[in-house]
């Protein structure tokens, strides 16, 4: 497999605050990667970097290239969609259509007036008199026709209801994800697309504080929920984060095999949204 | 693949007003063309000979002015918005997912405000003459307006057309650097665009006089806004035979004008801050 993202001390700092602090993670062809922070942590800073925004310290290859000097190039394999509030109003239906398949030479025009027709959106419709989902569904139609290798989502439901969201995610799984294609999403509600990732990054404070495949999580990271006095036994196999939880105490432990643990009490592998609270809350500030 | 086209039918999507508000002027004075009822009685001899030719070209040149009158107005708001507007709704971020450089953004920008729409206008300009000169020369076909003002003279039309041409040319690079100013100003400023555009030079202007008891700022900004005569060679002969001077020609017409070093001079600035604005725009997002 080929490495499609490879940072190596990313840096970046806005006015002395280092929104990432020499951050290191790469990502491989054809892996949908949840890249998971809290508010603050520096992931659209990270996203930003990936997408040649913004000038960066340290090494980042995307795709073989600088992000940063090598950007016009980059974004004829690059899609990204920030949340959905940034298409233009005035914007045309027909227009973007038009306007997109005549700068990126990946896009497939007849694929994204047919992800259109299952939609209520007509084609003379403008931007500002679309709902909110509708303009999610135009922008992911038009994405979603773009063949490029990389896809960078970020919070890309924000704001949108349930059925948006799961209808947004159905879309992609069914429509879009194959071996070739590289997918990064950030998000805080991680139960959404729990299911979707085959990796998940996690940031805190601009650092990366965990990057694993979701194969690997399992056997990496243990939940055990115990009662009181199981759970005296149990720390002295160092968790690195407990919480109770209805008179019960839930604890996480890394690197353990569950089968040391299955006589303290209950195991089994935590979820990522759980492995999520329990990171951020667990890993020195 | 060559994205310009695209990018300058992208201007006049979002900023409709800028080909619409010359069609309603024009249309306007083709309506206005059908209803006036004046009859004008010459006396022939009041008229001579070699002033009519003159007449007429002044009438077809004058028939121009509403047209460039609003786009020079509409104009300098564009150069304002356009960089400003897509920060402000954030669709910065559309437009950057796409594999458009910050370069040719730009340059489709300027060359909106600087040639597509000076262009079009001066097409629609001929288009308007011709409808409502045909109108007017329908309806007053047994009139002397028609023999005195609207007497077709097709070379003085051409000839006239020719003028309007080269002075919309040398308007467009005498004015190249102040429309490049705006666009830095457009592409830079986080919230009043126009007052960061109109504030600044002014406050340069109080501060020299303050500081220096001289007006140095104010003579070159007033000479980039209404020198446009100077290179043209026309202030002398404005004073003198409007009329003559229409026709019988004026330095527009000739390529001495190109001689002019601050034409240049203008022209070096306006490259230096389109450069600058696509360094602006090349570090901004939505923050």
């Amino acid at each position: 497999m080929t490495q499609i993202i490879k940072a190596n001390g990313l840096t970046k700092s806005y006015g002395g605050v280092r929104a990432l602090d020499a951050a290191s993670f790469e990502v491989e062809t054809g892996r949908i990667v949840g890249l998971i922070g809290p508010n603050g942590a520096g992931k659209t800073t990270a996203l930003k970097t990936i997408l040649g925004l913004t000038h960066f310290e340290g090494e980042l290859a995307v795709l073989g290239r600088n992000p940063y000097t090598e950007r016009d190039a980059l974004m004829r394999e690059v899609c990204f969609i920030a949340d959905v509030a940034v298409m233009p109003k005035w914007l045309k239906v027909s227009q973007a259509l038009d306007f997109v398949a005549a700068v990126q030479p990946r896009f497939d025009r007849s694929r994204a007036e047919g992800f259109l027709q299952k939609t209520d959106i007509k084609s003379k419709s403008r931007v500002r008199e679309l709902s909110k989902g509708m303009v999610t569904q135009l922008h992911l139609a038009l994405i979603l026709a773009i063949d490029a290798r990389l896809l960078v989502l970020d919070e890309p439901t924000l704001g949108l209801d349930l059925l948006f969201r799961r209808q947004f995610y159905d879309t992609i799984v069914n429509d879009y994800v194959d071996k070739e294609r590289t997918i990064l999403i950030t998000t805080h509600q991680v139960e959404e697309i729990e299911n979707l990732l085959t990796d998940v990054i996690f940031i805190q404070h601009g650092r990366i504080i965990l990057s694993t495949t979701v194969e690997d999580l399992a056997t990496r990271f243990v939940q055990l929920t115990a009662t009181s006095e199981q759970a005296i036994r149990a720390r002295q196999l160092q968790p690195f984060y407990e919480r109770e939880v209805f008179g019960r105490v839930v604890l996480f432990f890394e690197g353990r095999p569950a089968e040391e643990l299955d006589d303290y009490g209950e195991t089994r592998t935590p979820t990522i949204a759980d492995l999520f609270v329990a990171k951020m809350q667990g890993a020195p500030a | 693949m060559n994205a310009l086209p695209i990018l300058i039918r992208r201007e006049l999507w979002e900023h409709r007003s800028l080909w619409i508000a010359p069609l309603v002027v024009a249309g306007l004075i083709v309506i206005a063309a059908m209803f006036p009822h004046a009859d004008i009685h010459f006396d022939r001899a009041d008229v001579a000979t070699h002033k009519q030719g003159a007449i007429f070209a002044l009438f077809h040149s004058a028939l121009t002015i509403p047209q460039f009158l609003i786009i020079s107005v509409q104009l300098p708001f564009y150069l304002t918005d356009c960089l400003y507007a897509e920060r402000k709704d954030r669709s910065i971020l559309f437009w950057k997912a796409l594999p458009v450089s910050d370069a040719l953004t730009v340059i489709s920008k300027f060359l909106v405000a600087i040639a597509i729409v000076p262009l079009g206008v001066y097409l629609l300009t001929i288009l308007t003459d011709i409808a409502a000169t045909g109108i007017l020369a329908v309806r007053f076909r047994h009139s002397d307006i028609l023999r005195v003002i609207l007497r077709w003279d097709t070379s003085v039309w051409l000839h006239t057309q020719g003028i309007i041409l080269s002075a919309l040319v040398l308007a467009m690079l005498w004015y190249a650097p102040l429309a490049a100013y705006l666009l830095v100003v457009s592409a830079w400023a986080k919230r009043n665009v126009i007052l960061w555009a109109t504030v600044p030079p002014l406050v340069a202007i109080i501060l020299e006089k303050i500081a220096f008891g001289t007006n140095y700022v104010a003579v070159v900004l007033g000479y980039r806004l209404n020198g446009i005569w100077r290179p043209l060679d026309l202030e002398g002969r404005l004073s003198g035979d409007a009329a003559t001077m229409t026709v019988h020609g004026t330095g527009v017409g000739s390529l001495a004008v190109l001689e002019n070093a601050d034409l240049w001079l203008g022209l070096l600035v306006a490259v230096a801050l389109i450069w600058v604005t696509i360094r602006i725009r090349r570090h901004s997002d939505d923050t």
